[in-house]
């Protein structure tokens, strides 16, 4: 019991965790520990439910010879941390493979080409779209391009918003090692956790990059937030830590929930 | 019982369906055809539509590997595309490392769990274009191997359904069990609206005409004219998607016009969910014991004991299970 790293132990609880988890695709925090629960409540274990992070490397320890892992992530807006069962095995967007034909597959693909090269982490419907002639398979017009952008949001790979697309959490997590290792050169990172970034700020003076939580994080209590790099002035507003009990209460009294949140994932 | 429900699952008598891994023959002795297609670079085929699929009842737990069903079928579609095959002259290439056997696995795994996360149809040919690849010859061993991890770490069978569309499915194989509808909650919606057309026709005994559906999802505010928040399209939802994910079989009624349809169970609601499960279901829904509907609680309890006859190793939830 009790985060024990052997590997092979794996029981009929851990098992159904894995499985309910893979069907899910990717799960917040919140929604994973629920399913925890549930999972020790299905096989009448009544002992104490496993700290999660240890019941997760422990799962992680036998899923390391097959080149798979739970691996945690945060969103890049507000970070919510989210779960995902991902193969660490560089598949180009294999996961999506099987969804979606030659052609909509290369929109992806230029899709975010376009939002890894961006300076804001997104990419206009616009500037997508016109790259519709350059797709490999059968021709696709733009009217149907833009659904298939929709699909790709339904799907949790891409996120919308006011007109332009960036990745889903979902995406980031499962292909960040796709990412670094087909675009070493135009990947950006964040100077604090060293995860792939996507969206965040920028020092504008010395140009390093930091995930929105992450800064929420580092200059939590700082009365002038510098930059760690150069010690220039952070020339932007610092945003609030993710706080999941806050989230509780904010949600049961349903005060000012901001239109832009809805559309996020 | 509803009479659709007792077609589809026909365990006994099917003879090729599967009830323990898969094992087909290795190909014929002879040069590597095509070269490998990695494990679904671009590959993405529309699964074909598929005639009715025999399923087995869920099954005991995996037994001792086993020749099962024509493996003259089987070998034919891993042979698919090797055309002129020359006779086999020269001997064929010294067997792949061990290590990379494994890696084929690991893909395969990948693969299967990928298409059943996504309701998507395991189809054999599609495994072999998409993931084994040159190994052909080695696939028996690999699909061994895939289907031993996918017991030991996932609890999930990899299972033939159907040797005549060539169909594998993934099989939850732990106790007890249940539809994880708490678990679920993310999907309950499809789940909770598909458990209502399903114990409607359980509760009919027979097809449920469309009308009679749409009669019950007005209950839910759901008009097959409206776009719902949710559901979306929620005709095109249960007329087609759950169709082809088999938890439903919509069909016209014979001798009728102008013409009608109604809805069955599809065989992978057969394999999946059972009457005690929609017992349980309808028991929530109208508040009620489940046995307000006597005789149909009589049969859920026929099948659980059936199920559990069939399977004499299943034990209660609190025994320890098997690990390494």
């Amino acid at each position: 019991q009790g985060g024990a790293r052997r590997a092979g132990i794996m029981t009929d609880v851990h098992r159904r965790f894995l499985q309910l988890l893979m069907t899910h695709g990717v799960l917040e925090e919140r929604g994973v520990r629920r399913l925890q629960k549930h999972c020790y409540r299905v096989h009448g274990r009544t002992a104490a439910v496993e700290e999660l992070e240890d019941f997760i490397n422990n799962i992680n320890s036998v899923l390391e010879s097959l080149y798979i892992e739970i691996k945690k992530g945060a969103t890049e807006d507000d970070g919510r941390p989210v779960y995902a069962l991902v193969n660490l095995a560089t598949t180009p967007v294999s996961k999506m493979a099987s969804d979606f034909a030659e052609n909509e597959l290369d929109l992806f693909r230029k899709a975010l080409e376009l939002i890894i090269d961006s300076e804001t982490g997104f990419a206009s419907s616009t500037n997508i779209l016109n790259l519709v002639d350059q797709l490999k398979g059968k021709k696709m017009r733009k009217k149907e391009a833009e659904q298939v952008l929709q699909k790709f949001v339904q799907n949790k790979w891409l996120i919308e918003k006011e007109g332009e697309f960036t990745l889903h959490s979902r995406a980031i997590l499962e292909m960040e090692q796709y990412i670094r290792e087909t675009y070493p050169d135009a990947v950006k990172t964040c100077n604090i956790c060293h995860g792939l970034l996507i969206q965040g700020q920028s020092c504008e003076t010395c140009g390093i990059r930091m995930h929105l939580p992450c800064v929420a994080k580092y200059f939590r209590s700082a009365p002038e937030p510098r930059c760690p790099h150069c010690n220039d002035y952070w020339p932007h507003e610092i945003p609030e830590v993710f706080n999941p009990d806050k989230e509780r209460e904010a949600g049961t009294s349903k005060a000012n929930k901001k239109p832009s949140r809805s559309r996020q994932h | 019982m509803s009479e659709q429900s007792k077609d589809v699952c026909d365990p006994d008598s099917a003879p090729q369906a599967s009830n323990s891994e898969v094992h087909i023959s290795p190909g014929v002795p002879g040069g590597p055809s095509q070269p490998a297609s990695q494990a679904a670079t671009l590959a993405a085929p529309e699964s074909p539509p598929l005639g009715p699929i025999e399923a087995p009842l869920a099954s005991p737990p995996p037994q001792a590997p086993s020749e099962e069903g024509d493996p003259k079928a089987l070998q034919q579609a891993a042979e698919e595309g090797r055309a002129h095959q020359a006779p086999a002259a020269q001997p064929g290439p010294a067997p792949p490392a061990p290590a990379q056997l494994v890696q084929k696995a690991h893909e395969l795994m990948w693969y299967v769990l990928v298409k059943d996360q996504k309701r998507m149809i395991i189809w054999f040919p599609d495994m072999v274009k998409d993931v084994i690849g040159s190994y052909k010859k080695w696939c028996r061993s690999i699909l061994r191997r895939t289907s031993l991890i996918l017991a030991r770490v996932f609890g999930l069978h990899l299972r033939l359904t159907s040797l005549h569309t060539m169909e594998f499915s993934l099989v939850k194989a732990l106790e007890p069990e249940e539809l994880d509808r708490v678990a679920l909650s993310n999907r309950m919606p499809m789940t909770g609206l598909l458990l209502m057309i399903l114990s409607l026709i359980y509760v009919k005994g027979r097809g449920a005409r469309e009308s009679a559906v749409w009669n019950v999802l007005r209950i839910l505010g759901l008009r097959p004219w409206k776009k719902h928040s949710t559901f979306g399209d929620v005709r095109k939802l249960i007329t087609e998607e759950f169709v082809q994910q088999n938890y439903l079989k919509y069909q016209r009624v014979p001798h009728v016009e102008p013409p009608e349809y109604e809805f069955f169970w599809g065989s992978r609601a057969s394999r999946e969910i059972t009457k005690m499960q929609i017992m349980e279901f309808l028991a929530r829904v109208f508040k009620k014991d489940p046995q307000a509907w006597p005789s149909r609680y009589r049969e859920a309890l026929e099948e659980a004991r059936a199920l559990r006859e069939a399977d004499p190793t299943a034990h209660c939830p609190r025994s320890s299970v098997s690990e390494d």
